[in-house]
């Protein structure tokens, strides 16, 4: 097996380049490119939001449904699909109500903070079949960077809301994002020792080139994803992500029967589609981390062009994890939920770090 | 408050005759009051605390059930219903008389935590003053009421404004403390973990709870009225059904029918006790399911399957009493003196039913063992939390599944048996965790023991002699009990102790008509079990006292 990877040179094509050649609107310099990036950026962003149009009103009711023995929609569309169109209009025709005490324009900005940082996220996301708006060297930095912009967006909600359950909502987000943020780049560290490179593409090749073992007789070649190479390292991240995106067991800053709904209590109609929009892109987010450090990306049998195919299943099944853990796990008190993050995952999360560290070593 | 002393003075005098309980008295009784259900004897207003003092400590009455306020002609009256834990059969009622133009008695607060919100409400409907009560507002109306309900000279046709502004705006004041670091917090009316519209005005330093004010009467509907303007034949029974209106109907209902037939000396057939039987304990078996569900939405969030899962085996005990009774939930099926009929036909279709679920119970409870209470999390959640030491249950008069998983055998169905009970084979479920995972088991287990009488009570019904199957005794069309007399009844309801206190004044409709609701005094302990945890712990305290603010408030 090799382990040893050598850095590799990215020779897939990004999707503006590919627009502007397509076009032709790469000849036009400068702003060419720009207006190829624009419409890449317009595509991937349409792509997430209408993911999320999905999951939000419709797929969420479903799966819970068949979680608790229900049918839920039914009645508009097939299998009840065209509640989304009936809840959009619903959500954006309600009054938008801002309470007297709001701190504006903080209170008017979080809900666009929450809902653009993790759309900036999937910029560097490879998603197959050419979708793949940038590559820089440090892309994995850069995606927890931009996801953990929301923390400031969540205390924002929460201070400017000028409620008190808001507030406890804000505070409680700040205080989980910064306990589970450093296992969850800790983690995500070892993953790069492994990879040698911060590049996302590079990431991806490393774990498709290499191949773990192969299944004797069918002539099957596993690929050494990480989250084979070390299971551990993919449940500690796991675990450290859906704290970060404040899904159960760890929904602590919304928490309705705690806090009614925590930082996002007083947020209606516009800003309640986008804080909410906000929530479920992160989960995305956060789920196209996982594809992609730990899961191969778009990577998948069959032709390379179904790349997207894939990498949508890989990250529909982590939201589908989230989904299953509402329904069957009890929420974690506000203090565990602290104590398990810095006396638990932040020490495991070393420890798998120096243990990374140290097999890399002896076996390069 | 001596709750740490009474341990040992109850094995010192086990059985008080009334002798003893004259003798102990002595010159403090004024005169004698004999009610249906215990001895009465009338005290002096000031001197409440020393004779309620002295029948808990020396006499082992240490479980103030009930306080009954009433207005006569000549005067107000307060009635302190004493029980005890050990022998909730050996009862005995004070009555303090208190003149009309000064009523003022001793409040009984300082002997029993417990008369702390029953005096409030006597004072907040009927009118009478306790001195040296340390909180003397009222608890069911808003603070700006004018007058007292049930006192005689109340005009019932004058409006009260009562606004939002005027009574208890929680935006015009700022809370705001500057000398301390605390933040004033109101839970409720409003809020998805209430159960109801409660009102916990709490106080937090950070997330941790320093100070817990239940706000109640949300949903006060004046059922004792209602229930006194009703003929005692026909127009109450319907009534409680609506107090913990989550599928406790039958429950509820049998504590006015027992109190009435007590009063009103009527002999129920057997088989009718048998159908009673069974059909509260398919009522405790429903409340129960939702008690446990309603309690995962507290602990498990909000999109729990739990919740559905429980909801699925209560939907198929709300089909069994739905095809007894003809309603699902405001069943109006006891009569006084038996049942409305006969179990439904084909009855053999219907026992078929039954058994069916019976057998299919312990599957489920397996089920929500492993689901549920076996869960690390939950486990966590729940153990240590919420603690309710039993001194302190006592002090504060809760009862059943709250009392029970504090470790306070008591159950009235067992120490003042009435229905088909004492001919049954079960046993009573008693926790010693104190905490709120001891009431869930608690509740779970009951559950089991309830599956097991009803059982029984299939087998009896199906081999009941066809030519015996009287559902009702002959009670006259009119009941009019002997004018004075006065009982006071209790059965264990899902929540615990559900009391009727009755006076009768020689007409068709009761003089006084007084609920005794367990969740009433369960609440009462709330802050007891949360100041000094965290708001999780008080949402998951709240939901495992289970309690129905339409009992609450009445």
């Amino acid at each position: 097996m090799n382990t040893a990877p050598t850095p590799l040179q990215s020779d897939t094509v990004l999707l503006p380049e590919l627009i502007g050649d397509l076009t032709g609107i790469a000849e036009f310099g400068v702003a060419g490119e720009l207006l190829a990036a624009f419409i890449g950026a317009f595509i991937v962003g349409s792509l997430m939001l209408a993911m999320t149009g999905i999951a939000g009103p419709w797929a969420k009711r479903k799966i819970t449904a068949a979680f608790t023995d229900r049918i839920a929609v039914n009645h508009l569309g097939p299998g009840g699909i065209l509640v989304i169109v009936a809840d959009s209009v619903r959500l954006l025709s309600k009054e938008n109500i801002i309470p007297e005490d709001a701190d504006r324009p903080a209170y008017d900005l979080a809900p666009i903070i929450i809902a653009g940082s993790a759309l900036l996220g999937f910029a560097v996301i490879p998603m197959g079949s050419g979708i793949h708006l940038a590559d820089p060297e440090v892309g994995l930095v850069y995606v927890f960077a931009v996801a953990g912009i929301a923390s400031v967006g969540l205390m924002m909600a929460g201070y400017a809301s000028g409620n008190k359950y808001s507030m406890l909502g804000g505070l409680r987000a700040v205080a989980q994002n910064i306990a589970y943020e450093i296992p969850l780049v800790v983690t995500g560290m070892s993953v790069v020792l492994f990879a040698g490179s911060l590049r996302m593409s590079e990431i991806v090749a490393v774990q498709n080139e290499t191949t773990l073992f192969t299944i004797p007789g069918l002539e099957w070649a596993i690929p050494a994803w990480f989250a084979l190479v070390n299971p551990f390292a993919f449940v500690l991240f796991l675990i450290a992500n859906f704290a970060e995106v404040g899904r159960n067991p760890f929904d602590m800053p919304e928490a309705p029967a705690e806090l009614v709904a925590g930082y996002q209590t007083e947020y209606s109609s516009v800003y309640f589609v986008l804080v909410y929009l906000g929530e479920f892109l992160h989960i995305f987010l956060g789920g196209a981390i996982i594809t992609t450090i730990f899961l191969g990306g778009p990577a998948g049998p069959g032709p390379a062009e179904l790349g997207i195919v894939w990498f949508i299943i890989k990250i529909w099944s982590v939201f589908l994890l989230t989904q299953w853990l509402r329904s069957a796990i009890p929420r974690v008190r506000i203090d565990h939920l602290i104590e398990i993050g810095w006396k638990g995952l932040l020490v495991l999360s070393f420890a798998n770090l120096f243990l990374t560290a140290a097999i890399v070593g002896v076996i390069q | 408050m001596s709750t740490g002393l009474e341990e040992t003075s109850d094995a010192e005098t086990v059985d008080v005759t009334e002798a003893e309980l004259e003798a102990l008295i002595g010159d403090r009784a004024l005169a004698r009051d004999e009610h249906e259900n215990a001895p009465g004897f009338v005290v002096n207003p000031d001197e409440v605390q020393s004779v309620l003092g002295d029948l808990k400590d020396e006499a082992g009455y240490d479980h103030l059930s009930c306080v009954t306020a009433q207005q006569y002609e000549d005067r107000y009256e307060s009635i302190y219903h004493l029980k005890k834990y050990d022998d909730a059969s050996d009862e005995v009622s004070i009555v303090v008389p208190t003149t009309r133009d000064d009523p003022v008695s001793e409040s009984a607060e300082p002997v029993f935590r417990t008369a702390d919100w029953h005096e409030r409400e006597a004072y907040d409907l009927v009118g009478i003053e306790y001195a040296d009560h340390p909180d003397l507002r009222r608890i069911l109306l808003p603070e700006t009421w004018q007058g007292h309900p049930l006192s005689d000279d109340y005009d019932q046709d004058k409006p009260q404004l009562v606004t939002l502004a005027e009574h208890e705006n929680p935006l015009a004041d700022d809370h705001h403390d500057a000398e301390s670091d605390t933040m004033f917090l109101n839970v409720g009316p409003h809020h998805p973990a209430t159960h109801g519209v409660l009102h916990v005005k709490t106080v937090l330093d950070g997330e941790t709870i320093v100070d817990v004010d239940p706000d109640i009467g949300y949903l006060h509907r004046c059922e004792e009225q209602m229930c006194q303007q009703g003929t005692y034949r026909h127009q109450i029974m319907p009534y409680p059904d609506r107090w913990d209106y989550v599928s406790s109907g039958l429950l509820n209902e049998w504590a006015y029918a027992r109190a009435i037939e007590d009063l009103a000396d009527i002999e129920v057939p057997e088989y009718a006790q048998v159908i009673r039987t069974m059909g509260a304990e398919l009522c405790r078996i429903a409340s129960h399911m939702l008690a446990l569900g309603t309690f995962a939405l507290d602990v498990y969030g909000e999109f729990t399957a739990i919740f559905q899962y429980t909801f699925r085996d209560r939907e198929v005990v709300q089909d069994i009493l739905e095809d007894l009774t003809g309603q699902r939930m405001m069943f109006n099926y006891f009569r006084v003196g038996g049942v409305a009929w006969d179990l439904p036909e084909p009855r053999e279709e219907f026992f078929e039913q039954t058994r069916d679920f019976l057998d299919e119970l312990p599957a489920k409870v397996a089920e929500y063992n492993d689901m549920v209470t076996s869960n690390e999390i939950f486990q966590t959640r729940c153990i240590d939390t919420g603690v309710l030491e039993p001194d302190v249950a006592k002090d504060y008069g809760c009862t059943g599944p709250v009392a029970r998983g504090s470790g306070v055998d008591y159950d009235l169905r067992r120490d003042d048996p009435y229905g088909y009970y004492e001919h049954l084979d079960w046993d009573v479920v008693t926790r010693d965790g104190c905490d709120n995972y001891a009431r869930v088991l608690c509740r779970m287990e009951e559950v089991e023991e309830s599956a097991k009488i009803i059982e029984q009570c299939l087998d009896l019904l199906e081999e009941w002699p066809e030519d015996d199957r009287e559902v009702q005794a002959n009670v006259p069309r009119t009941l009019k009990p002997d004018a004075g007399s006065e009982i006071y009844r209790a059965v264990e309801a899902a929540k615990g102790e559900l009391g009727i206190y009755i006076r009768s004044d020689g007409t068709d409709k009761p003089g006084r008509f007084k609920i005794r609701s367990p969740c009433f005094s369960n609440l009462q302990a709330l802050p007891e079990m949360t100041e000094g945890e965290y708001i999780p712990d008080l949402v998951a305290s709240l939901g495992s006292l289970d309690i129905v603010l339409g009992e609450v408030d009445r």
